[in-house]
């Protein structure tokens, strides 16, 4: 196209928008990300443009973590809520495997979060070799519409191939849930971390919504951030806290800061 | 009349009839010297053992008119009878004699002349049967019935009894009062575990009769196999063969049982349970293929199978169903192929929960196994918005629990155990108690009078950041009521003990504490609600749950164990953590 400027063309130089978009197909092309299978939008402006498909990819894999030992189920209330989320849109249900030792989630606490517990099916198994095994059965069959997994340890670059490979062309919600601080190089596209955050109040100062903080530590074709996330389990909606609450003070220290 | 069959030395008497037995001819005796010794002429049937077993057989088929549990009289016991086991079955006919007297006016009825008796085990009813004079033994009288009967009685070996007989060992009281220790150096350990099977001292399982399944399918191969894909082609073959009779009775496989017949005369038995009736022969060879592939190398081919067998177990109705033209909603058998996919590839089944109507939060839900069809009974009801100001109230187990000492009202208006089994009890200004039986739902419901409702005070609600002032408290409550009371994301098994607590007396929140070996500065607390132990149960103190913020925006639910007493320490626990 630029040898067309060159030489004198007389049709105006493509827009630059375009040119981006073409750049970016050719890098999606690359990076084995073909074809939109779908998306789970966070319905948040600001965080949906730094996802490359604007929201969480079905048929990906994506890692979270929580930031500190204490905040595990601050990131299993996330990972939830995304199903939820999820769920909402769509019929199907969702198959969590958790290695033994981990809590299981509470029914009447599920349906506090706005996840029907009819619809989740819970398996627990020996270790994590079997969590990715049972994955990967989740991923093949059919009727399912997301598949979580709690694993004890990191989530290895081979596991993360083949849970990646069982995705295949399917459009499954596919979230991996790793204690913190076992970071490993995988093929993850999206990996999040997630701290305990302030509840958000309501007009009388009483806890009314759980509240997270989140960071964007990977985002393959996007970009990362930061953001303090609430989430409404009435209408399976992410809100962002802070531009809420307008006062810092009530929105809770900012860690990485502190 | 008397049977004979061809034995070593010529033809031997093995059965004589009543007749015969009259004359002295008893089993065992040549038949030449028995027909020299007495001047009657005998007639004589050569022995048949395949169609007395086949006889035997359809004797037994015929008894499971009594009980399902029936197991014929194997070579010890000459394999002239049947043993039924009637516990739990007796009483269909009355009573254990009543049964006995059927069976007998039955059996002579058909003109078998048999000897039937009951005992607590079958060694006992064995040889009052074959020994002794039938009828029936009062349990615990065991060594009182047998004790006069001959040792043969026991079902020992051949050469056995004799060689007791030869040490004046003659009847079973002998045996039961002599050494043991002799007994089993000189005649084995087989002695004394029919005396003692004989007295109930150990167990004697029955080999039951097996029912032969209506489906099955069979196939010998000339090589054995033994790699596993030979085998899961060859039970897919099986499956597709029995497919269309399966098809033509509107059955689908519920259970199979594959029987591997390997050649040294080993037979190995891998059983397959589905969730959901099937007759698709490629779903149960790749289940087949996931539990190989479980197995590994415990299967142990050997040398090989030469025999492979596929029993359809269990079977289910399975409809012709009509098939979407659309693509689309989720298919109960669908999950159901999942579900038995991860148990055969992994083990454990995948489970669901379900609500459990109690109030106790431990006991509020229950994981079940997957099964097809089974609707849960979750109810969602998601509170109105704060600023709509509904009058709604939450599900009445927030009111139920409050304690009444603490509203301020009398006892008419606040709840007490007693409508947990009368709902009409309650006033319609406290919502209706049915609501509280289906989970944690509240809901708009149309309550007569909204000022009442606001009016109801829910407990002190100590917010530690509130301004002082029943103005600010009575706006928290009011925010409380549209919702359900709150629970946690995890609940801990049972509520581990927080250590170190600092909490206002007499019934505070707690400021701080430490769990797990961290220390929590509690920001924010939102409570009591009380939580009393089901009354109709051993009684456990009452428990009043806070749900406490920590500093750094961790949420927890703690619980006060007790009522506050000054004589008697605090005890908190931590008893679940909110997301």
């Amino acid at each position: 196209m630029t040898q067309n400027t060159k030489n004198g063309d007389p049709e105006t130089p493509p827009p630059a928008t375009e040119t981006l978009a073409a750049l970016r197909a050719l890098v999606s092309d690359r990076s084995g990300l073909r074809g939109a299978r779908g998306t789970v939008p966070f319905g948040i402006h600001d965080i949906d443009t730094r996802l490359a498909q604007g929201g969480l990819t079905l048929g990906h894999l994506h890692e979270i973590a929580p930031a500190a030992a204490g905040d595990e189920p601050a990131a299993l209330g996330f990972a939830l809520a995304l199903i939820a989320r999820h769920l909402a849109r769509i019929q199907g249900e969702v198959l969590v495997v958790t290695a033994r030792g981990h809590p299981l989630p509470y029914g009447h606490g599920l349906a506090g979060l706005g996840l029907d517990p009819g619809r989740v099916l819970l398996l627990e198994v020996e270790g994590d070799r079997d969590v990715y095994r049972a994955m990967e059965e989740g991923l093949r069959a059919r009727g399912l519409a997301a598949v979580a997994g709690l694993v004890d340890a990191g989530l290895p670059l081979g596991q993360s191939r083949r849970l990646h490979l069982a995705a295949g062309e399917t459009d499954r919600l596919l979230l991996v849930l790793r204690p913190a601080g076992a970071e490993s190089p995988n093929v993850a596209v999206t990996r999040w971390r997630v701290a305990a955050g302030k509840a958000l109040r309501d007009r009388f100062g009483c806890i009314e919504r759980p509240c997270w903080q989140v960071d964007l530590d990977r985002s393959r074709n996007g970009r990362t951030g930061h953001w303090l996330l609430e989430w409404d389990h009435a209408a399976h909606r992410f809100g962002l806290a802070g531009a809420l609450a307008g006062h810092a003070a009530e929105t809770g220290r900012d860690r990485r800061a502190g | 009349m008397v049977v004979a069959a061809m034995e070593a030395n010529g033809l031997r008497i093995v059965a004589a009839d009543e007749a015969a037995w009259a004359l002295g001819l008893r089993p065992g005796e040549p038949l030449a010297r028995a027909r020299a010794r007495i001047n009657v002429p005998i007639r004589v049937y050569p022995a048949d053992p395949p169609a007395d077993a086949a006889a035997l057989d359809r004797l037994c088929l015929w008894a499971k008119r009594y009980t399902p549990t029936v197991a014929a009289f194997g070579a010890e016991e000459g394999r002239d009878g049947f043993f039924l086991d009637i516990a739990g079955a007796s009483h269909l006919f009355g009573n254990e004699s009543a049964l006995l007297a059927d069976l007998a006016r039955r059996l002579a009825a058909n003109g078998l002349a048999a000897r039937v008796a009951v005992a607590n085990t079958p060694g006992c009813a064995f040889a009052l049967s074959r020994h002794g004079r039938g009828g029936g033994v009062a349990p615990g009288a065991e060594a009182q019935a047998l004790q006069g009967l001959d040792v043969a009685a026991l079902r020992l070996a051949p050469g056995q009894a004799e060689s007791l007989r030869r040490l004046g060992l003659r009847r079973i009281g002998d045996l039961a009062g002599a050494p043991r220790a002799p007994l089993a150096r000189r005649f084995g350990e087989n002695l004394l575990l029919r005396l003692d099977q004989a007295l109930g001292r150990r167990p004697e399982p029955l080999v039951a009769l097996e029912e032969p399944h209506a489906y099955f399918a069979l196939r010998g191969f000339l090589d054995p196999i033994a790699r596993q894909e030979t085998i899961v082609a060859t039970a897919t073959r099986l499956m597709e063969s029995l497919t269309p009779r399966l098809e033509a009775a509107g059955l689908g496989a519920r259970r199979l049982d594959l029987t591997l017949f390997r050649i040294d005369g080993q037979v190995r038995s891998i059983g397959l349970s589905l969730s959901v009736p099937t007759r698709c022969a490629h779903q149960v060879g790749r289940l087949l293929d996931l539990r190989l592939d479980r197995l590994g190398p415990a299967l142990d081919a050997g040398f090989g199978f030469e025999t492979v067998r596929l029993d359809v177990a269990a079977t289910g109705p399975m409809r012709a169903s009509q098939i979407p033209l659309v693509a689309g909603g989720p298919d109960a058998a669908e999950t159901g192929h999942l579900v038995d996919a991860l148990r055969q590839r992994i083990g454990p089944s995948p489970v669901r929960l379900h609500p459990v109507a109690r109030h106790i939060p431990e006991r509020a839900e229950t994981a079940r196994p997957w099964k097809a069809g089974d609707g849960t009974g979750w109810v969602f009801l998601f509170p109105p918005k704060a600023d709509t100001e509904k009058p709604t109230i939450s599900d009445g187990r927030r009111a139920h629990d409050t304690p009444a000492f603490k509203t301020g009202r009398g006892l008419a208006d606040s709840t007490s155990p007693l409508d947990e089994v009368i709902p009409s009890l309650r006033t319609p200004a406290t919502g209706p108690l049915s609501r509280k039986e289906r989970g944690p739902v509240a809901g708009p419901l149309p309550t007569p009078c909204a000022e009442e409702d606001r009016k109801i005070p829910l407990g002190p609600l100590a917010t530690m950041q509130s301004k002082t002032g029943a103005n600010a408290l009575a706006r928290q409550q009011s925010s409380t009521i549209g919702r359900p009371p709150p629970r946690p994301l995890v609940l801990l098994g049972r509520g581990e003990a927080a250590e170190d607590v600092i909490a206002l007396v007499p019934d505070g929140p707690p400021q701080r504490f430490r769990w797990r070996r961290q220390v929590h500065r509690i920001a924010h607390a939102e409570g009591p609600e009380r939580i009393a132990d089901e009354w109709w149960r051993a009684p456990a103190p009452p428990r009043d749950y806070y749900v406490v913020e920590d500093e750094m925006g961790r949420r927890l639910w703690v619980y006060r164990e007790g009522l506050f007493s000054p004589q008697t320490p605090v005890r908190w626990f931590v008893h679940g953590l909110f997301a």
